[in-house]
């Protein structure tokens, strides 16, 4: 095939991902729940590695499309933004929904629960640990993009470097300390409306967060291989929104469920 | 209860039910009304030959036809605001009963005075009894005074179930869990007939509900009866 | 308490009919708050001025009145093993 053609479009080739992630889909789906039915998890491990390598597969031959092929003209980059934006809309409302959850519960607590917030037995995090060192982290991590973006608007490959990596860093952290703060945890997700909406939300944030990271360590490892110039750096503007729609959730969850819910 | 050709709303046994066939009659009459000038709107346009080339607007028509509409609107949400405040009012009821669903029967209880509770199955159809309705009978009857004020507190045990007596204009959702309130008055003596109103399972429709309206000593009589 | 006398012959037929009045409080349908708080008030009510304080029955009426049977049971139980999620 000929990179001359009489349109900005990116016409595609064919491609065996679409097909096998939604395959390593089926599977890990299936395999889930055969783990839950007979505490077997052989089918959903090869599941989830098919869904991994065809990820990794995947974004990889985009990367080589957009890059190394110039596929991604100015009009297909636009594309992809408008994508992007539509897909982290799309989370938002995922993430409405439980706050929705969330409100509903608290805020006309039932019987069952002693007609309270938090619920009768509970006992909350104190908002001002762990989950307020935890906020600092995240709008600390919003800072370190925000730098690290201007840097390489600015062609300063060192500065952009440094920026993502602190970001990265700060993602780790959030990570190990949401861990560290879950084993610590006096409930669980079975305990009461309180512990469902709880780990549900949160856990749902944790697992953007290790997301949102891992879409970071990507575009580190890209731009420690030059794939970033001043003017074309689709891949980090896309990771930085992502990071800062998790920063906004985490502000959300914890205003609302960690400090106005305890 | 309906019978052969009742084509129409039941009679009604209560004040509300009353004017709940009232409104049902005045919005009949509207849409009746609204039917035929349409059908014979429809009828001169397509009969209608002759063309204006000319007619690109119509503002006093087209002000006409936003406006009438409000109006006719109006007359129809007026009386139904009002009815709908009227059933949610509670006015002072006399006694409270409680009903619960469960999947296949709803069971009463009454405990303003004496405890009584019981469940009210359905009784299997004899075919040559012709003083029977069909998946309309059950071995205990919710027997209530007429001419009182009662306040129905409705749940469930397990599924959700639905309250219903169309001849006294009631239906309350059954929720496990959640107590909702309802209230009636009955104008006359007699049985009165419903059914479960919401999908609750395989035996959905053989979970009826049979009112007995008895007057007031009779009631006494009948509840001082069970609760001995 | 909204009252109907009623014309009785024999001795144990009570001489009036009430129940649970109107409470502003709770003006919806859903009335579980007002069976719950009921249930709550008349132990609080006791537990503060004594088992034979009469004006505590008021509440007692209410929440028997409007209570299932085996919502109380479960809460009767819950209370004796300490357990009842609300304050008392």
């Amino acid at each position: 095939m000929t990179n001359h053609m009489n349109h900005t479009f990116h016409m595609v080739n064919q491609s065996p991902w679409p097909l096998i992630g939604a395959m390593g889909a089926m599977i890990t789906l299936t395999g889930t729940i055969k783990w839950f039915h007979q505490y077997e998890q052989t089918l959903m491990s090869i599941g989830m590695i098919t869904m991994i390598m065809t990820t990794i597969q995947w974004w990889r031959d985009i990367t080589r499309e957009g890059t190394y092929q110039g596929l991604h003209t100015s009009k297909v980059t636009k594309g992809l933004r408008w994508g992007m934006i539509l897909f982290i809309t799309s989370e938002v409302f995922f993430f409405v929904s439980f706050f929705w959850a969330f409100f509903h519960s608290s805020l006309s607590p039932t019987n069952e629960l002693g007609s309270m917030w938090p619920p009768t037995g509970i006992q909350v995090f104190n908002p001002l640990q762990i989950p307020l060192l935890n906020t600092a982290i995240l709008l600390s991590s919003g800072v370190t993009i925000t730098w690290a973006h201007h840097s390489i608007l600015e062609n300063n490959y060192n500065q952009g470097l440094q920026g993502l990596f602190m970001t990265v860093i700060l993602g780790l952290y959030f990570t190990a300390l949401q861990a560290y703060e879950y084993m610590e945890s006096p409930f669980t997700i079975a305990d009461s409306v309180y512990g469902a909406t709880f780990f549900v939300a949160t856990g749902f944030h944790g697992l953007h967060v290790i997301i949102g990271t891992t879409f970071l360590i990507t575009c580190l490892m890209r731009h420690l291989t030059l794939h970033f110039s001043s003017n074309h750096h689709m891949g980090f503007e896309a990771a930085a929104w992502y990071w800062h729609f998790v920063d906004v959730v985490w502000l959300f969850l914890y205003i609302s469920i960690y400090w106005w819910g305890s | 209860m309906t019978t052969w050709s009742c084509m129409n709303l039941q009679d009604s046994a209560s004040p509300i039910m009353e004017q709940l066939i009232f409104f049902h009659d005045h919005t009949m009459m509207i849409i009746t009304m609204i039917l035929a000038m349409v059908l014979y709107f429809m009828a001169s346009t397509i009969i209608n030959e002759l063309v204006d080339r000319y007619m690109l607007e119509g503002q006093t028509m087209e002000l006409m036809w936003t406006i009438v509409p409000a109006v006719i609107l109006l007359f129809i949400t007026t009386p139904s605001l009002r009815l709908l405040y009227l059933m949610d009012e509670i006015h002072n009821p006399i006694m409270t009963i409680k009903t619960i669903g469960h999947q296949w029967y709803w069971s009463y209880e009454y405990s303003d005075f004496v405890n009584v509770e019981f469940d009210s199955y359905m009784t299997p159809y004899e075919g040559d009894n012709k003083s029977m309705f069909r998946l309309l009978e059950t071995d205990n009857h919710v027997t209530l005074p007429m001419h009182s004020f009662i306040r129905i507190i409705v749940t469930a045990a397990d599924v959700l179930h639905s309250w219903t007596i169309p001849s006294l204009g009631i239906k309350a959702d059954a929720t496990p869990g959640r107590l909702n309130q309802s209230s009636f008055m009955i104008n006359r003596p007699g049985l009165l007939y419903g059914q479960c109103s919401e999908i609750c399972g395989a035996n959905h429709s053989f979970m009826p509900i049979v009112i007995e309206s008895v007057s007031t000593e009779n009631f006494i009589e009948w509840i001082k009866k069970l609760s001995e | 308490m909204p009252s109907l006398a009623v014309m009785a012959s024999k001795k144990e037929v009570p001489q009036e009919l009430s129940t649970a009045p109107f409470d502003p409080r709770f003006p919806n349908q859903n009335q579980t708050r007002y069976c719950w708080q009921s249930y709550v008030d008349y132990h609080r009510c006791r537990k503060l001025k004594g088992e034979d304080y009469a004006p505590c029955d008021y509440f007692r009426k209410c929440y028997e009145s409007l209570c299932p049977f085996a919502w109380v049971e479960k809460w009767d139980t819950q209370r004796e093993e300490n357990r009842f999620p609300g304050k008392i």
